[in-house]
């Protein structure tokens, strides 16, 4: 069955030909957040594909991760471009490394993906709690009838490098 | 020199007036670039073989441009494309006339970026339903240019230590050359405070932080240095080009660090060596400010100045009229209007001639004041190399060397 659902008022569509990014989400609505291993080399990649940007193989399977991971970077957005968004401004989306393969398969690599930073309520984190180097772990948010959206919170763990926020001087 | 040396010259440029307001077509804005060039060559109708242009949906097409104006093609090609398309299409025309395929072809740029289809992504794009690669990340929030740039530039501030007010600076010497265009939208020279009191846009890009939305056509002409010689303006040679150069896993560039490394690392290994000239011999550059931390990024990357040295580089007064190499003299897309890097060649070309469009009395006849102060002069003395550096996105750049 394909996937169509609403999110702020926009319509997301993931056919059954989509079948990469389609059962990525049907992942997520067991609350599991997974990404792609490759079975030719093992490595781990993001966002759902059909081959291996390593070695080339088209055979992978889903594999699940731990949903931890840090702050590689971020930005606040304040002037929202898709209408749906115009009511959550200011929101942070942030660059979030994976602690599954930092630093693999060379030292300026890792698997990275796209969110929100989210609060308890998952309401937009206020900016002075987010900066690069801080902890986060995946939270699933529910969009609509049977489908979750992963998103990004702050984790209680310490950092475990160097925290760095934006100022505007 | 490099195997291009006066092989190929660009011997027409043109654009319509710059605004927020075209109140016409993408073809009728097409056809008066193109027509333009044409006067700007002296070439005919008939003179012209070939035609390219690029666009993202939101434009006319070649065959259009063509019939318009009763030009029989032997050749032509539109394709999709924004940022780093002008130098890339440059090379291709090249590649065409040197297989003769066609002898002269011309390459335009028409696009309502401000009342038709915005360059910054609000309006009709921004409400369509969200598909394929757009799961992954306009749930989020995340659709925009200066999203998708914004992670490079952070992370530019977190590693090197670089500061707002030091970037803000390329929008202050853009702005400083925009002073002395008549055709730029924004003449008005801003300062630092300007830029870090503009509000925001996406957190660390304010909004003079960001180039214009406009509403224009542009068109450079591309011939064999052979049939130059005979026409109407002093021909400017192509010396090196490299087109589309891209990081790897371009579209997921986030991937392969370091991400505030930019395309011009590898695009630089490509046209310097087949220009055969060094950094030093480059009179004048343009480097595409689609933000004023595109300019700064690809500068370094480019090897202008050292990796994260590039908040003092565009501090110095280098890059401004007056010091060692300007950069972006029209003002470019921060200031003069985005054109998505065509008024960047434009620009250079008539750099090079020596009759930029200042507000020398004289300066069509290429007698200039070189008078940098407000509302004056903008010709760079004597400039013989001129380079532009054209950007798609962190991951996409394209370049191109010049001489007169
Ligand atoms: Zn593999």
């Amino acid at each position: 069955m394909p996937m169509s659902f609403e999110y702020r008022g926009m319509l997301i569509n993931l056919p059954d030909f989509d079948r990469e990014r389609k059962e990525y989400f049907e992942h997520a609505a067991q609350k599991k957040l997974v990404v792609q291993k490759c079975k030719g080399c093992a490595l781990l990649r993001w966002d759902p594909g059909p081959a291996c940007p390593w070695c080339q193989s088209l055979e992978w399977t889903w594999q699940q991760v731990s949903g931890k991971g840090t702050i590689y970077s971020y930005e606040i957005v304040t002037h929202a471009i898709q209408p749906g968004f115009r009511d959550w401004v200011p929101y942070p989306v942030a660059l979030v490394e994976l602690d599954e393969q930092r630093g693999k398969p060379s030292p300026d690599e890792g698997v990275r993906l796209i969110t929100n930073v989210v609060d308890e309520n998952f309401n937009p984190e206020k900016e002075e709690n987010v900066g690069i180097g801080k902890r986060v772990e995946v939270v699933f948010l529910p969009v609509a009838e049977g489908v979750f959206l992963p998103q990004f919170k702050l984790s209680k763990e310490q950092p475990t490098e160097r925290v760095w926020q934006f100022q505007n001087v | 020199m490099g195997r291009l040396t006066d092989r190929y010259c660009i011997v027409g440029v043109g654009e319509t007036e710059y605004s927020q307001a075209s109140g016409r077509t993408t073809r009728a804005m097409a056809v008066e670039a193109v027509k333009r060039a044409m006067d700007d060559a002296g070439l005919n109708a008939s003179d012209v073989d070939g035609m390219m242009s690029y666009h993202g949906g939101d434009s006319t097409t070649s065959t259009t441009v063509v019939s318009d104006l009763g030009i029989r093609l032997n050749f032509y090609m539109d394709c999709s494309g924004g940022g780093s398309s002008t130098e890339a299409l440059i090379g291709l025309a090249i590649g065409a006339i040197e297989v003769g395929m066609c002898h002269t072809v011309a390459i335009f740029r028409s696009m309502n970026g401000y009342t038709q289809v915005r360059i910054g992504g609000t309006g009709a794009r921004a409400r369509a339903p969200i598909t394929e690669a757009g799961v992954m990340t306009r749930p989020y929030g995340y659709m925009s240019a200066a999203q998708n740039f914004a992670f490079s530039f952070m992370r530019h501030m977190y590693e090197f230590g670089t500061k707002p007010s030091q970037v803000a600076m390329v929008k202050v010497v853009g702005s400083k050359h925009a002073s002395n265009n008549p055709k730029a939208f924004m003449k008005k020279r801003m300062t630092v405070e300007d830029v870090l009191n503009s509000r925001w846009i996406v957190k660390p890009v304010h909004l003079l932080d960001c180039c214009l939305e406009t509403d224009n056509a542009t068109c450079v002409i591309v011939t064999s240095a052979e049939r130059a010689r005979s026409l109407k303006q002093r021909p400017v040679h192509i010396l090196g080009v490299a087109g589309r150069v891209c990081k790897p896993r371009i579209e997921v560039h986030y991937q392969f660090g370091p991400i505030t490394r930019v395309a011009g690392y590898h695009a630089k290994d490509i046209v310097f060596p087949m220009a055969g000239v060094t950094h030093e011999d480059i009179d004048v550059t343009s480097c595409y400010d689609a933000f004023t931390w595109t300019t700064l990024l690809q500068l370094e990357d480019y090897g202008w100045c050292k990796k994260g040295e590039g908040g003092d580089y565009v501090s110095s007064g280098i890059i401004a009229l007056g010091g060692k190499r300007p950069n972006n003299t029209s003002g470019s897309h921060l200031c003069e209007a985005y054109t998505h890097g065509m008024n960047m060649v434009i620009e250079n070309v008539r750099q090079l001639r020596g009759t930029v469009d200042d507000y020398c009395p004289n300066w069509q006849k290429g007698q200039h004041t070189y008078d940098y102060s407000e509302g004056h002069c903008r010709q760079v003395k004597d400039a013989e190399i001129a380079m532009s550096m054209g950007w798609g996105t962190p991951a996409l750049g394209s370049a191109l060397i010049m001489r007169r």
